[in-house]
């Protein structure tokens, strides 16, 4: 009877194959999460409707760029509304309904999916997961705070009659360009990260990033017209628009308008460098306790 | 294990003859260039029905189209003589147990019953509550939130649900998910029941026995094409009716080899090292002698496989005919 | 309107965490008018509140955002969790599907952005001299219809994609907050220059302090229509709808 049941325990062969191949181990899973992920975030390899938001809201961010270079194409004179500096001010709306609907995307689909195990169970550690999520958020957030301006800075280029002159004036603009792109582009990146990872539910952590990227830029408009002074200058550097805004002005060298938020609060603006360092680093950390912690 | 006996249980109930109450004409259905289901027929009466075929075939597109949530892309799909799509006040008739697990996890499997039987409008809810509820031997859990059910509770939960109105027509769709072996049976019994009653039963599966043990009548789906439909029995034989291909394992497999070749239901036997390969003509007669055989050769059978018995070969034996 | 769907989607709706969320955002408002009061001795109370407390923060930011939240997971949330078969699996009229879980969204919005109006307001005109009673009434009217009509607008959305939640936040905060400023033109298509307009016109607010571009009457007129056209779009649609993919 014995051997009945060692028999009954037979497996039959289905034609299912081992994986003979060559295991590529940690680097390689982090590098196709990352790229995965990134091609996730504009909807890649979903089905359409999935693509129609990321993609549309690219071109808005885009549509400061394509107004300031029709300007110029039509204009006599040397028009520059749209300017690296202030570019930030047309697109950070845009940027925000951006996070709120990639970043539910990239952090709560695997938890509510519950394919977290998955990814796991593999060499991939948790940590290795959340930065490669990360990266790929901040990745496809230069899509908005990056690309748009370098597109500016080759057609402004391109538009005048003296391409070299150009150059020349101008070529301190490209790595502020840079450095502040991925400056807001990580900043933002971190902030969704840490509030998407939150919940499984898409619904909630849209709505949440948005409370706190758009709805902080009210209060702080409100508390500009009322208080003032140092709570003024408090909420100024906890509110990431206005944050963002000032690192950018610093970076640039440029001035902000009396009549901001910003301008009203009378803040240096460097002060707003390491307001923005601290909040990135903290919602990063919050980040990665949630994937260290969560029970999968 | 070995899927060799068949129990015959089955209720007799009205064919599909008596009165067609699912009438599916030229139904196809496609999403952009996929086609999901294409160009099926097919009548159904009361009794049960098991819609047979492996995962991805089309069977839950079918059944949502059944069910009036799918407009087919072409074709009429009819229930007790209505347009299914678009057509509310049918649901009077109709029970639905969709496949997915999700429920009003805040409700209690009382209130949700409940709050079916108040939607359809039962002119006493909570007594048709109670005997739903009783039906699928959920009485002991009704108070707690169907958020902590488990699988399978849920899924009882949701039948209860489904009959609470008596419906004509009731569709499952892989009813059988997640049931442990002993809600299987009931609810087995309780399906049964119903159809006893007159009740259209239709439900989807991919596994072959569910299906043998519940259903007298079988549609089968293959890549969005009807394969096969009919009576059960017949389907049955139209898929052993097919060389088929043992593995053996005895005490003695070369005695067993040589008296096997005297047997008429065997075409060939194999000898290798601790197994016997047995290529019968008809799966029926062979699984009925081979025990036979065995015993006037005196020898011990440790182990009788079908070697090609999974589903997919049979539905490709069947698409492929 | 059925009794049966009222009550759970007002369960839906209410439950924890959602309420608690949103409790912190009628705070907001309030908080703005003590500080208000604690820091108005140069401003003009009936300005600030008609400009910065209504239009700015109450119709222009909470009143939409909280609209969308209860107007999009009214029914959104059912077709997300797979639970709206249930509810369409019974021989319940469309049209009465679609207007229990509205009125329960109306209800819930019009509940949370009224507590904000009623508290905040008498808040930041307590001692000011001035009689904004008019005006008070003529907002909260206001505020009332329009939370009908986003909400008729972003439960009909909701019908149509899965991605509602996304496409409401490009309207309410592109096209009513930038667009419209950028393009006049396009205060004829904006929930909110409508319930301006409607406020300014039942309040009787002076032009001095608001001075909407379009009129009451057209403002009244155009909501009831995008009320009635959205319930209309959202009662074809849910009969039309069919079970996705994946879904």
């Amino acid at each position: 009877m014995s051997q009945r049941a060692e028999a009954a325990g037979s497996i039959y062969d289905l034609g299912y194959r081992h994986y003979d191949g060559v295991r590529l181990g940690r680097r390689q899973s982090f590098l196709s999460l990352y790229a995965y992920s990134l091609r996730g975030a504009f909807g890649l390899g979903r089905r359409t409707t999935s693509k129609v938001i990321p993609v549309a809201v690219v071109l808005l961010a885009a549509a400061p760029t394509l107004a300031q270079l029709a300007i110029a194409a039509i204009s006599p004179v040397d028009a520059r509304i749209i300017e690296p500096a202030n570019y930030f001010d047309f697109v950070q709306v845009t940027l925000a309904i951006f996070c709120a609907a990639v970043a539910p995307e990239l952090f709560a689909r695997d938890q509510r999916m519950r394919t977290l195990p998955l990814y796991f169970a593999r060499g991939l550690r948790r940590d290795d997961y959340t930065i490669a999520k990360l990266a790929a958020l901040a990745t496809a957030l230069l899509f908005i705070t990056l690309l748009p301006q370098l597109v500016l800075f080759i057609g402004n280029g391109l538009a005048g009659s003296d391409l070299a002159g150009y150059a020349k004036d101008h070529w301190m603009e490209l790595p502020q360009v840079v450095v502040s792109g991925v400056i807001v582009a990580v900043f933002f990146a971190c902030i969704s990260a840490a509030i998407g990872s939150q919940t499984p539910r898409r619904a909630y952590s849209t709505v949440a990033i948005i409370a706190v990227l758009i709805l902080t830029s009210v209060v702080a408009a409100v508390i500009a017209d009322t208080v003032g002074g140092v709570t003024l200058k408090i909420v100024v550097l906890l509110v990431p628009f206005e944050a963002a805004t000032g690192v950018i002005r610093w970076i640039f060298n440029a001035s902000v308008a009396r009549e901001t938020n910003l301008g009203k609060s009378g803040l240096d603006l460097w002060i707003c460098f390491p307001a923005v360092l601290t909040v990135t680093a903290i919602t990063a950390w919050l980040t990665f306790r949630r994937f260290r912690r969560l029970d999968v | 294990m070995t899927a060799l006996s068949a129990p015959e249980q089955n209720i007799p109930t009205p064919g599909p003859a008596a009165g067609a109450t699912v009438r599916v004409e030229d139904v196809s259905k496609w999403y952009g260039n996929v086609v999901a289901v294409n160009s099926v027929t097919f009548e159904i009466g009361p009794g049960i029905t098991g819609l047979l075929g492996p995962n991805g075939a089309g069977k839950s597109t079918l059944l949502h189209m059944l069910a009036g949530f799918l407009a087919s892309s072409s074709g009429s799909v009819q229930i007790l003589g209505q347009t299914a799509f678009g057509n509310p006040e049918l649901y009077r008739h109709v029970g639905l147990v969709p496949e997915r697990e999700a429920v009003y996890g805040f409700l209690t499997g009382w209130q949700f019953v409940l709050m079916t039987a108040k939607l359809h409008g039962l002119p006493d809810p909570e007594g048709a509550t109670q005997r739903a509820i009783a039906r699928v031997e959920m009485a002991h859990a009704q108070d707690r939130p169907t958020g902590g059910y488990s699988k399978g509770m849920k899924q009882r939960i949701k039948v209860a649900a489904a009959i609470v109105h008596e419906p004509g027509v009731l569709l499952l769709d892989e009813p059988f998910n997640g049931a442990d072996p002993r809600q299987r049976l009931q609810m087995m019994d309780m399906l049964r029941q119903m159809a006893a009653g007159g009740c259209t039963v239709v439900f989807s599966s991919h596994i072959l026995e569910e299906v043998e043990r519940l259903a007298e009548n079988v549609l089968v789906v293959v890549n969005g094409r009807l394969a096969a439909s009919g009576d059960f029995r017949t389907i049955r034989r139209l898929m052993t009716d097919r060389p088929h291909t043992f593995t053996i394992r005895s005490a003695d497999n070369r005695r067993l080899a040589a008296a096997l070749m005297g047997s008429p239901a065997v075409d060939g036997v194999e000898l290798y090292s601790d197994s016997l390969s047995v290529r019968a003509s008809d799966f029926a007669s062979f699984t009925l002698a081979v025990a036979g055989v065995a015993q006037q050769a005196d020898v011990t059978l440790y182990e009788l496989l079908p070697a090609d018995e999974s589903l997919e070969s049979v539905f490709s034996y069947l698409v492929n005919r | 309107m059925n009794d049966t769907i009222v009550r759970l989607t007002a369960r839906q709706l209410f439950g924890q965490k959602r309420t608690l969320f949103i409790a912190l955002l009628v705070a907001i408002p309030v908080l703005f008018a003590i500080l208000f009061r604690l820091n108005s001795e140069n401003t003009d109370a009936m300005d600030w509140v008609t400009n910065v407390l209504f239009v700015r923060v109450l119709v222009g930011s909470l009143l939409p955002f909280v609209a969308l939240i209860f107007g999009t997971a009214a029914l959104g949330t059912e077709f997300e969790d797979g639970t709206a078969v249930y509810l369409l699996s019974k021989p319940v009229p469309r049209w009465k599907i679609v207007a229990s879980k509205l009125v329960v969204a109306w209800a819930a919005t019009a509940l949370f952005v009224l507590v904000a109006s009623v508290v905040s307001a008498p808040i930041a005109l307590q001692g000011s001299g001035v009689d904004g009673s008019s005006m008070v009434t003529g907002f909260i009217v206001a505020e009332v219809v329009a939370a009908f009509a986003y909400c008729a607008v972003f439960l009909a959305l909701s019908i149509l994609t899965a991605h509602a939640l996304l496409v409401g936040l490009l309207y309410v905060f592109i096209w009513e907050a930038v667009l419209t400023r950028l393009f006049s033109g396009l205060k004829y298509l904006s929930i909110r220059e409508y319930s301006v307009a409607l406020a300014h016109w039942i309040g009787a607010i002076p032009n001095v302090i608001i001075d909407p571009q379009v009129s009451g009457a057209t403002a009244a007129v155009l909501l009831v229509v995008i009320s009635v056209g959205s319930v209309g779009l959202a009662v074809r649609w849910l009969g039309r709808w069919q079970i996705g993919e994946t879904a």
